[in-house]
């Protein structure tokens, strides 16, 4: 395996997973503030579904993305099945109920009667949802590192739909069950390597925003 | 002092099936410190956040300077008032930005929030802990924080719940004083919410004691205190005289009760032997050095146990065998030059004793 091609197999992987949680966090955000800030009758089986979604094997929406983009499926005409867009669309499926469920949970952290002093102060609505966001930005972050470690390691959805095609939809996961299936150990092991690091490299950044400003860690002293 | 800034106009709000706010009117004059008294669950704190916009009633307005508030100005007109909260609660970052915020949701230029951010911290002290987080600061400093940065927007209205709740008594004198100087200095028009009878005294132009969601009394301080309306009134204010005695027979037309060792003369009716309660309101009484040669029928004596300060009222509370309280005027204070633990007569005219079955 040359350098290029790993090279092109992690930049997908890290393109086709970094827009899926994109997308899931410009998505998923809006939900989760809309469904903190609404009250309305099935407003828990919502959540409850979310709950659910978080924990769908990837492998489930896999196959139902196949199901739907094949080519005599219902959204066949778009000819999307073994498609980097395909990927991005399993992926973002898997991420979002992440994201939303996530943020969900740590706006719920936040001490309710901030926002009534944020309004009290003279907040507009919008001034509230920043303070909002502000406020809960760790448990965002959380969400985000969630969903990018469980969009990148996995690999059932993005073989079902993605077809792992040489140069063209193969990203790392589905490149490591290639090489073990046909006996090239030490080139799995290797593209696991530079899966670890991807990974570490992404949560690192994402961490290091998170705890951003925090001058000290506050916790108990152990001695 | 008289114009009008605030009027409420038939406020109802219903909870639940046996409880209602019913305000049919209300007002508020510019500059003036009105103090909302009442007991807990009374609906004081719904009632002024319903007043600061920040909840809907089931029916009646509000005017803000003479405008009405509707859906589409409830942001804008709600700027012109400040609301906090009982509890300080701050938000992520350092004072400084804890108390820049309000400035902030209001778009205020850089500069101005600077030149106002001064000024607050020279009335409230708080140089030493801008760059601090404010849940690093003691109950105190919070408090001082969390008043601060409702100052600081210079509101028409400021609405607080509270606010020295839960301090220990010498922070809550201090900051006491420091609020009520402050306030008068800028004049902002106030509602303060409180269950402190003491507070209440102190930082009250006006008193509107409400019970059970409607208000049952208004008027300034010293007329509330000393003549309140209704005996929940007066039960509420506290400062009642109860003794409990025995009739022990009738003396030229008088009541002759035992309580406490002492004979008490009272206009009423009642068998010999019977248990009655006397009570008497704190105004009524008379304070005085020497033991006096008046019509006055009833004398204790005793050592003076406390004397509290108001604005321009002082509770006089003296241990004549039982709790008698006074109330007096500053000026009788300064002439009797009454110092805690001082002996005192305090006489009280038979026609000012009710009498009443325990």
């Amino acid at each position: 395996m040359s350098l290029a091609e790993i090279l092109q197999i992690t930049w997908l992987s890290l393109t086709v997973s970094g827009l899926a949680v994109l997308l899931a966090f410009l998505t998923g955000l809006p939900s989760a503030i809309w469904l903190y800030l609404r009250d309305f009758r099935g407003k828990r089986f919502i959540i409850s579904l979310i709950n659910t979604g978080m924990g769908l094997p990837p492998v489930v929406i896999g196959l139902f993305i196949a199901l739907l983009f094949w080519r005599n499926g219902p959204l066949g005409f778009l000819q999307l099945i073994y498609t980097p867009a395909a990927m991005v669309i399993a992926q973002f499926i898997i991420a979002f109920p992440v994201v939303a469920g996530l943020s969900f949970v740590a706006f719920e952290q936040v001490e309710t009667e901030l926002l009534l002093q944020a309004r009290a102060l003279g907040a507009s609505r919008l001034q509230m949802i920043k303070i909002l966001i502000n406020e809960s930005r760790l448990g965002q972050l959380a969400a985000l590192i969630a969903a990018f470690g469980g969009v990148i390691s996995e690999v059932g959805a993005v073989m079902m739909v993605g077809g792992n095609l040489k140069g063209y939809t193969r990203v790392l996961t589905t490149s490591i069950v290639q090489e073990t299936r046909m006996g090239n150990f030490s080139a799995a092991i290797y593209l696991s390597l530079v899966l670890l690091a991807l990974s570490f490299t992404v949560n690192w950044l994402l961490t290091s925003i998170q705890h951003r400003g925090e001058t000290k860690w506050k916790r108990p002293n152990w001695k | 002092m008289e114009k009008t800034e605030l009027e409420v106009k038939g406020l109802r709000l219903t909870r639940g099936s046996n409880w209602t706010l019913n305000v049919p009117s209300f007002e508020l004059r510019k500059g003036e410190c009105l103090v909302l008294f009442g007991p807990n669950g009374a609906g004081k704190s719904t009632f002024l956040r319903v007043v600061a916009l920040l909840e809907e009633a089931d029916g009646g307005e509000i005017y803000y300077q003479g405008r009405l508030i509707k859906d589409n100005n409830r942001t804008e007109l709600g700027r012109r008032a400040v609301y906090l909260l009982q509890k300080p609660i701050f938000f992520k970052g350092t004072v400084r930005e804890n108390l820049l915020l309000g400035l902030k949701f209001r778009r205020f230029e850089p500069s101005e929030q600077l030149k106002r951010l001064e000024t607050i911290l020279g009335l409230f002290q708080l140089e030493p802990y801008l760059d601090r987080s404010p849940f690093e600061l003691s109950g105190g400093e919070k408090q001082r924080v969390h008043l601060a940065r409702a100052f600081i927007i210079q509101p028409d209205f400021l609405f607080l719940d509270e606010p020295f709740n839960g301090l220990d008594v010498d922070l809550k004198d201090v900051l006491l004083e420091d609020f009520s100087r402050i306030r008068k200095s800028i004049g902002t028009t106030t509602i303060l919410v409180t269950h402190n009878r003491d507070e209440a005294a102190f930082l009250a132009d006006r008193i509107m004691v409400m019970i059970d969601g409607e208000i049952v009394q208004a008027g300034p301080v010293e007329e509330v205190f000393s003549r309140p309306a209704t005996p929940e009134v007066s039960r509420l204010i506290g400062h009642e005289t109860l003794v409990e005695g025995i009739t022990v027979g009738e003396e030229q037309g008088l009541l002759k009760i035992l309580a406490h060792g002492q004979t008490i003369l009272a206009y009423g009716s009642a068998q010999a032997g019977q248990r009655v309660i006397l009570t008497f309101r704190p105004e009524e009484v008379i304070l005085t050095r020497e033991k006096p040669t008046t019509s006055v029928r009833n004398w204790f004596y005793g050592p003076v146990e406390e004397i509290k300060s108001f604005d321009r009222l002082t509770l006089v509370s003296v241990n004549c065998g039982f709790n008698l309280k006074a109330i007096i005027s500053r000026a009788s204070l300064e002439e009797l030059n009454l110092q805690p633990g001082e002996q005192v007569w305090a006489g009280i005219k038979a026609s000012a004793l009710t009498v009443a079955a325990p």
